[in-house]
């Protein structure tokens, strides 16, 4: 967890950017993965499909009554359900948040 | 170039015939069959291609003891006989789905001489990610990169021979859907064979001037090979990819270190088939599967111990997941090849709003999405309907007038005719009217990309039921009919989920179920009834999820699911998928269909239906309030559930009365339809669970299905008496 906090710390002192999960980023983000955090299997299956700390993705879509999000990685459309969604944190740069 | 072949091929068949002229049949059996897997993502066009090669001739084959379904063709090819699997689509080889471990299972095995991995050349970086991953397991691969003309469409290229020269496997360009490069995959597995190595397609030269100077030393080892008994793949003279597949200095360092001592210990292991590297790799990502392969194979619990440490290590290191640090590993490597292999040739702008995207946005839209989602389920079960109740009328006539001119005095022709023929046409007339077009609306929905649309949309929802978004296709599926739909849960992920979506979408009101529920209530009790019934069912649905949900070990996995671009639907795939569905429907279920429709006509005969009435009539007739003679309906109904309600109209009109209505109270009916919706998944749904997943499971949810039913019913009847009585 240290590393994280680090890292976080890190990009938001140097880049203006703000570490958050993917749950509370707008439509339309594009985003920097940060950490995923979502246990052993889910993180494996998340990160064969190319989803790992580095990678940057678009949070394109959001289903209705808090349901799961779409999000577009190396150009593929993925819809990961909301409890995931809490567990990958990324970094938004500063053009997202205004 | 292939000419060479099948001279070469002649005179080792002569060669090897005269070696061993006695066992000459067993040689050509062994010989001239090759194995080939068809390997890759989902949605890459495996099938198109496993389609393309085996055509007409393709065998479905459901392979025992598996959960995962594979299919499985064969096709004759240069005189060679070709065996060919399409493996589930799969993003790794790791073992977060069944699907996963199925495929690597298989392609690990003896059997397999040869993967065909199908790659999408618009969506390489990823594709690749499962490709790096087979080519650690050092078994001959030739690479299909498919979808070539979206890709120069979109003013891209690939630099085959740049990706041949760092990969050194073959490496073919292939439009999948027009049949492009499709057979060229053959051609070169049949020169893997013979060459027992690649040569790569620049040196085409050199390597005809090579085929006969090999040839004679390669047959003594091809015909060592089959004295052995030793598959292919290991004789085969797997290029080293070190410089390739090689990890990041601190990763590296650790696998070497695991795949030595491995090495040091692997000559006496017979089991495993995996190479040493990639036993290392699998071990330090903690592969549960792979760690108790080598656990059996004998004390390696102490590399089990040291791999713990290195993770931990590696773990501490990074500050992630052990599997997030290979996989970004494993992106990297791709990434450093990535812009020699893919050349982009000019950077035009293809993110114009399609037509498809416009679909998209529409039918994923937090109002629209849900409008649409209902319009088309709506829609398929009227087309299914429709078309169904016109053929099927026009059946029953043909059967009637056939019947006319039979004499069924005698029991043997009663038994023949009634039991054996009447199944036949009921189930041709009943049944297959509507599940082919069912299966018709399926394809056209499966094949456009809606499906995905609909988890998307109804995934919060499913979580209540303990499941996620995918069940909901499958439940979509189950309108029609339970059977394929229960079928298709092999799409879910884990164990537990698999046991509850099949529960679920076995409880889905089939397309023989509203036959019964418009027939009886729809008719003589109107629509609203039928919208009460349905309303009924759907909370049976919720009450059984929360059940299952509660009393099942475990937890609800979160979805993952990938948003494939909508596709006009192919009408070729359309019509070819749903004769081979139907066909496959027709074959297993007609015969079982027949069997125990002659069974249950001698039971008739005899009458030892009477004291199954008898029996049942604690149930039918004090919980349920029917009469007695249903208690044997709702035992054929368990056959086919659409029987329970042409029983009661042949009943009808035989005791003279000619209509349901004299038969059964409005109350009756309604309290009938219901249990016939709920009270158990038809013979062959549940045969369906079982081999999804156990006996025992589909005989508990069998036993559940049937107390909610009888308790709802008993609580409805009985409710309704009061009501009359105050």
């Amino acid at each position: 967890m240290d590393i994280i906090d680090k890292k976080s710390i890190m990009n938001n002192n140097n880049n203006n950017s703000l570490t958050k999960c993917l749950g509370e980023c707008e439509i339309g983000d594009e985003l920097e993965v940060i950490k995923v955090d979502a246990g052993g299997s889910a993180t494996q299956r998340l990160a064969s499909l190319g989803i790992v700390p580095g990678v940057k993705i678009i949070k394109s879509r959001s289903a209705p009554f808090n349901g799961p999000i779409e999000i577009i990685v190396k150009g593929t459309k993925i819809v990961l359900g909301r409890g995931l969604v809490s567990k990958i944190i990324v970094s938004c740069n500063n053009s997202c948040n205004l | 170039m292939i000419k060479n072949f099948l001279i070469s091929e002649k005179e080792f068949i002569s060669i090897m015939k005269s070696c061993l002229n006695k066992n000459n049949k067993k040689i050509t059996t062994v010989e001239n069959r090759i194995n080939i897997a068809l390997a890759g993502n989902p949605n890459v066009g495996k099938s198109v291609i496993f389609n393309q090669l085996t055509g007409l001739s393709q065998t479905i084959g459901n392979w025992p003891g598996k959960t995962v379904e594979r299919m499985e063709g064969h096709l004759k090819f240069l005189g060679h006989y070709i065996n060919i699997v399409d493996l589930p689509g799969i993003y790794s080889l790791s073992t977060y789905s069944l699907e996963e471990i199925v495929s690597r299972e298989y392609i690990a095995s003896d059997e397999l001489d040869i993967i065909i991995n199908v790659v999408d050349a618009t969506n390489l970086e990823r594709n690749l990610f499962l490709t790096f991953q087979l080519l650690e397991l050092k078994i001959p691969i030739i690479i299909a990169v498919n979808q070539m003309d979206i890709l120069r469409k979109r003013n891209k290229e690939i630099n085959f021979e740049y990706f041949e020269s760092i990969f050194k496997v073959p490496v073919i360009p292939v439009v999948a859907v027009h049949g492009i490069g499709v057979h060229q995959l053959l051609e070169e597995a049949i020169e893997l064979i013979y060459q027992q190595e690649f040569h790569p397609h620049q040196k085409e030269h050199k390597l005809k001037s090579r085929t006969h100077h090999h040839q004679s030393f390669k047959m003594k080892q091809v015909y060592e090979q089959l004295k052995s008994q030793s598959s292919f793949k290991k004789i085969f003279n797997f290029p080293d990819l070190s410089s390739l597949l090689s990890f990041g200095k601190e990763v590296e360092e650790k696998i070497e270190l695991l795949t030595t001592s491995l090495e040091n210990k692997t000559e006496n292991m017979v089991k495993n088939q995996y190479p040493s590297r990639f036993l290392a790799l699998k071990i330090i990502e903690n592969d549960k599967e792979i760690k108790n392969l080598i656990l059996e194979e004998g004390h390696y619990s102490e590399i089990i111990k040291i791999s713990g440490e290195y993770r931990k290590e590696l773990e501490d290191y990074h500050g992630e997941d052990i599997s997030t640090i290979i996989s970004s590993e494993i992106y990297l490597n791709i990434n450093k090849i990535l812009d020699e292999i893919l050349i982009i040739k000019s950077k035009k702008d293809t993110k114009k709003e399609t037509l498809t995207d416009m679909f998209d946005h529409i039918t994923t839209h937090s109002i629209w999405g849900y409008v649409i989602l209902a319009l088309i389920l709506i829609g398929i079960y009227l087309f299914t309907f429709i078309i169904g109740d016109f053929v099927g009328g026009k059946i029953d006539e043909l059967y009637v007038n056939l019947s006319i001119n039979i004499n069924t005095d005698s029991i043997i022709a009663k038994i023949l005719w009634e039991g054996a023929l009447g199944g036949f046409f009921s189930a041709v007339g009943s049944v297959l009217v509507y599940v082919i077009p069912f299966f018709l609306m399926i394809e056209i929905l499966q094949d456009s990309g809606y499906l995905p649309r609909a988890a998307f949309l109804l995934d919060k929802f499913m979580h209540v039921l303990g499941v996620h978004g995918k069940t909901i296709i499958t439940m979509i599926l189950g309108f029609g009919c339970n059977v394929p739909a229960c079928a298709g849960c092999r799409i879910m992920e884990t164990e537990r989920e698999k046991k509850i979506s099949v529960a679920l979408t076995s409880l889905v009101p089939c397309a023989a179920t509203m036959v019964v529920v418009m027939g009886l209530v729809g008719e003589y009790l109107g629509l609203g009834y039928v919208g009460i019934l349905f309303i009924i069912n759907f909370l049976v649905i919720i009450l059984v999820g929360r059940i299952l949900n509660k009393t099942m070990p475990g937890e609800c996995t979160e979805l993952i699911m990938e948003m494939h671009e909508y596709r006009k639907p192919n009408t070729k795939v359309i019509m070819k998928q749903t004769w081979k569905r139907s066909r496959e429907f027709i074959l297993k279920s007609l015969p079982i269909i027949i069997i125990i429709g002659i069974s249950l006509e001698v039971m008739y005969i005899f009458s030892l239906l009477d004291p199954v009435n008898f029996i049942l009539s604690p149930i039918t007739v004090f919980c349920l309030g029917l009469p007695a003679v249903t208690g044997v309906f709702l035992i054929y109904g368990i056959l086919r559930k659409e029987l329970t309600f042409a029983l009661l109209e042949v009943l009808a009109i035989s005791i003279g009365v000619g209509s349901v209505s004299f038969l059964l109270s409005p109350i009756q009916m309604f309290v009938f339809s219901l249990v016939t919706m709920l009270y158990i998944p038809c013979f062959t749904t549940i045969i369906m669970i079982a081999k999804q997943t156990n006996w025992k499971y589909a005989l508990q949810i069998s036993l559940l299905e049937i107390t909610i039913a009888i308790i709802i019913g008993t609580l409805i009847n009985w409710g309704y008496v009061l009501i009359i009585s105050v």
